[in-house]
């Protein structure tokens, strides 16, 4: 039984994500859908696992928009469900968003944002509290691994008492961090789908679902707004711990309070400083925070990312001026914090001894010479492409037919694991100067094409992954076609959503529920917009560079090519090695004139290794996964491969 | 501290002098050595950095600095030496004797005739040659017998990347010893590898037995001429040759059916750039080098006829084998006509050197030669006093 299922009572180690989806079972859910995206994933992952045993409809949708689309229905049946995304996922989200708080939701609805402060998995550390804001929807953070099942369950309740959708938001530190959570109750469910329109247009729970009369509509959704402040005034999510009479008062939520906590006591302040850890962030409670704020002169914000609570605070300070006086505010505004990056413990610390005008114990001498000593050894690591994944070997195809083409063409990169080709040039082997949102790629693609008439008279190139594809390519693609964007396009289908852990994508037959399902192919879409397409294996390096070089030569509109290979980590080729590959020592070059150790020095698959002694490369086994390109590109022909044995 | 030295990255300075200069031949001398450099329809590509000093590209490529006296030196008999033409040892009119041969050659088929017999003699196992390519236009080709060689016979005047095919032969056991025909850049290539050659591929480098230069007064870039072909709807499978008759002033291209004349003014823009700076018309740098014959009035007559000139003791050798075994008709050709040919190679050097100066601006700086050479000099002098006496 899925841990997820465990009884009432039980005391279970949940990941943060794990505690989300708990809670959301224990609200009683039907159905859940979103798109993978780090560190959201986890959520309607695990919730796929037990759809059979809570009768839940799970599904990866095609993109977050689609997933809210999905969750709304169920919302507008009567039904509780939950949306499930990364920051990036509310912004393409965020057009439907938009008109769902404006016409307002049945069944209880939860939007969760897992964000990402720091950017340790994304292209941007955005935040959409910002979003919760401008649509005028309660916000919940939650601070520790219970509170985040806890808050979550609530938040169903607290959807369907105002009729709207609530967000709640999620960062890594409490996504994938773990911790002990006491499981409630799991509810029998008696609700049953049914969607009933013929109301009047002002009752969101039997009229039609539409945003208009908007004004009259909008009024009562910020009077709704009203009663939420009100249920947040006495929530016990916000809590109070510290001294009666602080020297210093700190505001914090999410895990920015284990920061706060922590860095308290390496500086020994628990007695002098006080937190107020909200969990209902927005609207905030103003009767409560006045009782707070009057405890002391110097306030304190610590948050992630943005100065988003600090500038709500400040505002409802400065309406309570006359009844709590002027105060002293820290934060991201005074620069006492980073507004960029993610914080920690020690920042927390610093900040508060600038504050306290105390110095922290430094490290001792010895501890910091062996630190020393060991960062000195620690291998400098570059992030790189997977050794035999197949986007190295395509970004080298479509680096090599670029430079063969000779007129500078250029790729427009995407998101997805073959970002690193912009993030890192030297892992895209120089090819990709633009990274932006999922889908992008192509539309900038079909821009730049049409620049030829200003004399850009080079070949343009977009990329995409499987998944990306159905995501937000397919209109850019549409435009590209239609409005006669000369395009190279190169889908590196991977079979699955790789960098997030392989969640199925419309181009699989499988489904999150492990369902057989119709797979949607790309080359017939792409061939029914009057493309041409032509799919290759981007391990056969001569065939991929022809028909590359060939569609950059070509005139004409999009010209599309499909690179098939699955993902080195996928559950079908892990550990599994197509050949054995060796260097032959006598014929490897080295770093001599002829080949300058291309292998290691410029293909640079993490398998491949340069014997600094012997001057020769070398094949790590344990690393390799056999896909056999090095031998391709080897032009010695000392990297041979056989068949492996244990294919 | 160490003072960083600016290094001399030989990928990148050859970048910067010849390809991007717009001096590069297309020779090959700078491809197949390694996984950096390719041909891509007659241009040459870098397709990743190398960071090596001392590289053989650079070493080898023609359009780089070269001391030419002391591979001079090397090659040929000080005795020999003229300025115009390089050394000679004998200059002959010259054709193939078997009837069958000549049907497909360019001029006389000296050429194929002397590989030929070459091969059929041993003294080389493997001869490298120019071969249409459906994609690249002109490309080496390896040939170990006479119907491939004669096959492959007859003038295509765009560049062929032919070193390029060397470089990826040399070392191999399999091709043995090896002859080379080639245009007056791709010569001087060969010719420097003998120079350069590092130690360990000196061995390799030994397999060259056999150079046979093609006069040469420039070469079509492929995509130009292949352009210029498609504005005329010929379709470039169709031409069985090409040629210039003497006296006419235009290029010829036969085809099954018929042949087109284009007046050689027109055929100026095809001119592959590099050409401009080249100073050499008789691949000065070969064992024997071969060119029409184009002398007298008879051009019909002549036309089946290659002029001829005996470099080397090896190309001696050839020759005097080639008569003695019956497979060349050779006579000695009138002075008028080597005088002829001398007029002509110092028309080329004349203009190159002018075409060389105004690209550098100064006549101090003239790119890949050293103004010190003495024959580099000898035509610079002319060409200061020309300027002067207009
Ligand atoms: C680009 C070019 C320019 C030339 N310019 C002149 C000139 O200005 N004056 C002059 O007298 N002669 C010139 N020639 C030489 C002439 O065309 C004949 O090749 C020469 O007279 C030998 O004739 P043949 O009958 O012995 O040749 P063949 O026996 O027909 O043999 C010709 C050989 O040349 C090789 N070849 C063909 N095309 C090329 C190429 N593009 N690059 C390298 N090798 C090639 C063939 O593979 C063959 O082996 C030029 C040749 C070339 C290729
Ligand atoms: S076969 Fe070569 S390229 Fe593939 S994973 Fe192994 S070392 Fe890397
Ligand atoms: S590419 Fe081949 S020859 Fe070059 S270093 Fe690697 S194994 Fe050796
Ligand atoms: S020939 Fe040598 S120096 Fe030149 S690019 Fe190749 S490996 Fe580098
Ligand atoms: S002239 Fe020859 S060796 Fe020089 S860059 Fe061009 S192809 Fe390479």
């Amino acid at each position: 039984m899925s841990k997820l299922l465990s009884p009432a009572g039980a005391k279970v180690l949940f990941m943060g994500n794990e505690a989300i989806a708990r809670g959301a079972l224990e609200a009683g859910i039907s159905v859940a859908a979103g798109y993978p995206g780090t560190p959201s994933s986890e959520v309607i992952e695990r919730l796929a696992g037990v759809a059979q045993e809570r009768k839940l409809y799970v599904e990866w949708s095609v993109n977050e928009k689609v997933a809210l689309e999905v969750a709304a229905a169920a919302s507008f049946a009567g039904l509780r469900s939950i949306c499930v995304m990364k920051q990036n996922g509310v912004n393409v989200a965020s057009d439907f968003l938009l008109h769902l708080t404006a016409s307002g939701t049945r069944g209880g609805l939860v939007l969760v944002t897992c964000e990402d402060p720091g950017a340790l998995s994304s292209v941007n550390e955005g935040e959409s509290r910002y979003f919760a804001r401008m649509l005028e929807i309660p916000l919940l953070e939650p601070s520790n691994f219970q509170e985040a099942k806890d808050l979550t369950k609530w938040a169903f309740e607290l959807s369907e008492a105002i009729g709207n959708v609530v967000m709640l938001r999620s960062v890594t530190r409490m996504s994938h961090a773990s911790g002990n959570v006491i499981c409630g109750k799991l509810p029998v469910k008696t609700r049953e789908a049914k969607f009933d329109y013929d109301g009047s247009v002002m009752d969101s729970q039997t009229g039609p679902m539409i945003s208009t009369p908007v004004v009259a509509k909008h009024a009562l959704h910020q009077k709704k707004l009203k009663d939420v402040e009100a249920l947040f005034e006495k929530s016990p999510f916000n809590k109070y711990v510290g001294p009666a009479k602080p020297q210093l008062l700190i505001i914090t939520s999410s895990a920015c309070f284990l920061y706060a906590s922590e860095a308290l006591s390496m500086l020994n302040l628990q007695k002098r400083v006080g937190i107020l850890n909200l969990s209902c962030t927005l609207p905030l409670p103003p009767k409560l925070l006045k009782k707070y704020l009057r405890l002391t002169n110097k306030i304190m914000i610590v948050e992630e990312v943005l100065p988003f609570l600090e500038e709500t605070v400040k505002v409802l300070a400065a309406g309570m001026f006359a009844q709590i006086g002027g105060k002293t505010f820290y934060g991201k505004i005074d620069e006492t914090l980073p507004s960029f990056g993610e914080l920690n413990p020690d920042i927390v610390a610093g900040a508060l001894t600038k504050i306290f005008k105390i110095k922290r114990k430094s490290l001792p001498v010895a501890y910091t010479k062996e630190l020393q000593k060991a960062a000195a050894i620690v291998p400098a690591r570059e992030m790189t492409f997977c050794a035999g994944c197949p986007h190295r070997a395509s970004f080298w195809n479509i680096s090599n037919a670029i430079a063969l083409d000779g007129r500078e063409g250029f790729v427009c990169g995407d998101i997805g694991c073959y970002a690193m080709a912009a993030l890192f040039p030297a892992t895209g082997y120089y090819t990709t100067p633009t990274l932006h949102s999922m889908g992008s790629g192509t539309g900038l693609a079909s821009g730049f094409a049409k620049l030829d008439v200003f004399g850009m008279n080079k070949p343009i190139l977009a990329v995409c992954g499987d998944s990306t594809f159905y995501h937000a390519v397919i209109p850019a693609l549409i435009n590209a076609q239609h409005n006669r964007a000369d395009i190279t396009f190169v889908v590196m289908d991977n079979a699955g959503t790789a960098m997030t852990g392989f969640q199925p994508h419309p181009g699989l037959p499988t489904s999150a529920l492990k369902e057989v399902v119709p797979a949607v192919e790309i080359a017939a879409i792409c061939k029914a917009i009057g493309a041409k397409v032509i799919i290759s294996d981007p391990f056969d390096l001569a065939a991929t560079s022809k028909i590359l070089t060939t569609f950059m030569a070509e005139k004409g509109s999009v010209k599309v090519l499909i690179l098939r290979q699955a993902c080195a980590l996928s559950p079908e080729k892990k550990g599994k090695k197509i050949f054995d590959v060796k260097v032959n020592e006598d014929l490897c070059m080295g770093d001599s004139c002829g080949c300058n150790r291309l292998c290691t020095r410029i293909f640079r698959c993490p398998a491949l290794t340069w014997d600094r002694i012997k001057k020769k490369a070398a094949v790590d086994e344990v690393i390799c996964a056999g896909c056999g390109v090095c031998y391709s590109i080897c032009p010695q022909k000392a990297i041979t491969k056989t068949e492996a044995a244990s294919k | 501290m160490t003072i960083p030295v600016k290094k001399f990255i030989s990928q990148k300075i050859l970048k910067k002098e010849v390809l991007e200069s717009g001096l590069c031949t297309g020779c090959g001398a700078c491809v197949g050595l390694c996984p950096y450099q390719v041909i891509y329809h007659d241009r040459t590509v870098q397709l990743h950095a190398c960071d090596l000093e001392n590289g053989k590209c650079y070493d080898y490529c023609p359009r780089t600095s070269t001391d030419l006296n002391k591979l001079r030196n090397l090659l040929f008999d000080a005795g020999d030496m003229s300025p115009e033409i390089g050394a000679m040892k004998g200059y002959y009119f010259s054709r193939a004797t078997n009837p069958q041969l000549r049907e497909n050659v360019q001029h006389g088929g000296t050429v194929t005739a002397l590989m030929e017999l070459a091969l059929l003699e041993g003294l080389i196992d493997s001869a490298i040659i120019s071969s249409p390519d459906r994609e690249f236009g002109q490309s080496g080709l390896v040939v170990k017998d006479k119907v491939e060689l004669r096959k492959n016979a007859g003038s295509k005047f765009t560049v062929s990347p032919t070193v390029a095919v060397f470089n990826q032969l040399e070392g191999t056991k399999d091709a043995g010893n090896i002859g080379v025909v080639a245009t007056a850049c791709q010569a001087l290539a060969l010719a420097k590898m003998k120079l350069k050659s590092v130690k360990e591929d000196r061995g390799k480098i030994d397999q060259l037995k056999l150079v046979i230069g093609l006069y040469c007064g420039w070469a079509f870039a492929a995509q130009k001429f292949n352009d210029l072909m498609g504005q005329n709807d010929i379709a470039l499978e169709s031409i069985s040759g090409m040629d210039i008759p003497a006296g006419k002033n235009s290029l010829e291209i036969y085809t099954a059916t018929g042949t087109k004349s284009f007046p050689l003014s027109d055929m100026q823009e095809c001119i592959r750039n590099a050409c401009h700076y080249c100073l050499d018309s008789t691949a000065e740098y070969a064992d024997i080098s071969v060119g029409a014959a184009r002398f007298g009035d008879n051009w019909e007559e002549m036309r089946h006829w290659n002029q001829m000139i005996v470099r080397t003791q090896k190309g001696r050798d050839l020759i005097d084998l080639a008569i003695k075994r019956g497979v060349l008709e050779v006579k000695e050709a009138p002075t008028e006509s080597l005088l002829q040919l001398k007029k002509a190679a110092v028309e080329k050097k004349k203009a190159a050197l002018q075409n060389i100066i105004r690209k550098s601006g100064s006549a101090k700086n003239l790119l890949y030669l050293d103004c010190h050479d003495p024959v580099v000099q000898m035509f610079l002098a002319k060409q200061i006093s020309n300027k002067k006496s207009r």
